[in-house]
């Protein structure tokens, strides 16, 4: 039944992020859902299913694009890792906390991807407004997310 | 601890692996699968996501106009109320139109001068007792003045003015227990007294016996009697009793010529008495 569960909501997090940027995107900008749900993932799951986790819905962004696939994926599966290395240093349940690593990970995240595109692709994906703008919206929507995530969890025993 | 972060490694390893090589490989069969696999599997969300956003992005539209539809439908419902009540309003006036146009054309036919009156209240405690109108003395109106009510095309006896203030008037009806006009019975001319019982029906006392009286017979206020007119049209006899052994008159029950509950105006007769008849009411002295 989790199963289900988690399969159901990893589906609706990319229809809703796949959404948010076709309806609701301000200037061509809108946080990135797929990356916040990531990090909140990575924040309250176990250590396999927080990486795995990252790669799904990375492989979902990547899907979305028609760049690299399995860029996004390798990018939040690390990222995924990373958190859970943190975590057991710092507390990330608490909402200054979360809008840090959201704000620090967006960016690192960003250039590890740059960097990946280069080396693979070469080509250079990241504007300059999404570099400026979208770690910011990210930082607005990770805790927003890690609450709906947290209640679920709560209620349902997911993650 | 150690476990777990041995399963961390574990599953790093594994999925950047995996990612490692969708990347390096992207043309191989093996890349070229996993993605068609995901976007195969993906795809449907978006797909339906696609289909019933459009509901999602006409929820604010859609409560914006439930909310613009819920104040124009309490500004309407209170334009209908608002109606409604114009509406009830102009029919009474013009019911009420119609009764004064007939009672004026009547009142022209009515060889007394007055002036109409507006019944204001009547009290159910007193319903065939009294009621209040809406002239007084400023409008000339005297104590004992006669009051004339239309029923149909004909004027009848209501009754007389008892209490006259500045503006308004008590009329004591013909029906009221307290109340009596003497009366001549039609075709022979005899005299009797018609008193109020305090209900709808009056009675008749003092009938002579030899007056061969009969239900139907109209009644009419007689020359003799001082408060009213003559020949005003007082009631018809509906039933005639019997004379008791013990008595030299008989009686009768009479309707009366105007029905006090479809009554809305009245007619009063200037009387313009002369000496205790006119006396002013204890009220206007006041």
């Amino acid at each position: 039944m989790t199963i289900i569960l988690e399969l159901f909501i990893y589906l609706a997090s990319g229809a809703a992020y796949w959404w948010w940027t076709q309806n609701l995107a301000f200037f061509g900008l809108a946080p990135n859902l797929l990356f916040a749900a990531a990090l909140c993932s990575a924040i309250l799951a176990g250590p396999v299913k927080s990486v795995a986790w990252g790669f799904f819905l990375g492989l979902y962004a990547d899907m979305l694009g028609a760049n690299m696939f399995g860029g996004y994926a390798l990018t939040y599966s690390l990222m995924a890792y990373a958190v859970h290395t943190l975590k057991r240093h710092f507390d990330l349940a608490g909402l200054f906390s979360q809008l840090v690593a959201a704000l620090a990970l967006s960016w690192v995240c960003m250039f590890f991807y740059q960097g990946l595109s280069l080396a693979f692709s070469r080509i250079n994906p990241l504007g300059l407004k999404i570099f400026l703008v979208e770690p910011f919206l990210n930082a607005l929507a990770v805790p927003v997310l890690f609450q709906v995530f947290y209640g679920l969890k709560r209620r349902t025993g997911i993650l | 601890m150690s476990r777990e972060k041995d399963a961390a490694n574990y599953a790093i390893v594994f999925f950047a692996a995996l990612s490692v090589l969708l990347l390096l490989f992207p043309a191989s069969k093996f890349a070229h699968t996993a993605r068609i696999a995901a976007s195969y599997s993906l795809y449907p969300s978006m797909h339906y996501g696609a289909r019933y956003g459009h509901f999602i992005r006409n929820v604010p539209s859609n409560f914006v106009a439930l909310l613009e539809t819920d104040q124009e439908n309490r500004a309407l419902k209170d334009k209908v109320r608002d109606l409604e009540v114009k509406l009830r309003n102009a029919s009474a006036l013009v019911s009420e139109n119609e009764r004064l146009t007939s009672a004026l054309r009547l009142s022209r036919a009515l060889p007394w001068a007055g002036s109409w009156a507006r019944i204001v209240n009547k009290t159910p405690a007193d319903w065939y007792g009294s009621f209040y109108i809406d002239k007084g003395s400023e409008e000339g109106i005297a104590v004992n003045d006669t009051v004339l009510g239309m029923q149909g095309d004909r004027a009848g006896l209501a009754g007389r003015v008892l209490e006259v203030y500045p503006k308004f008037s008590k009329v004591l009806l013909l029906t009221n227990g307290a109340a009596s006009a003497v009366c001549s019975i039609a075709p022979g001319g005899f005299e009797a007294l018609v008193e109020g019982k305090g209900t709808w029906l009056l009675k008749m006392n003092y009938v002579p016996e030899e007056a061969a009286l009969e239900s139907g017979a109209e009644l009419l206020t007689s020359p003799g009697g001082v408060l009213f007119p003559a020949g005003i049209f007082v009631g018809r006899v509906t039933k005639v009793y019997p004379r008791e052994s013990f008595m030299n008159f008989i009686t009768a029950d009479v309707s009366p010529a105007v029905d006090v509950n479809t009554l809305k105006e009245v007619f009063v007769v200037r009387r313009n008495l002369q000496g205790d008849l006119a006396g002013r009411g204890l009220a206007e002295k006041r």
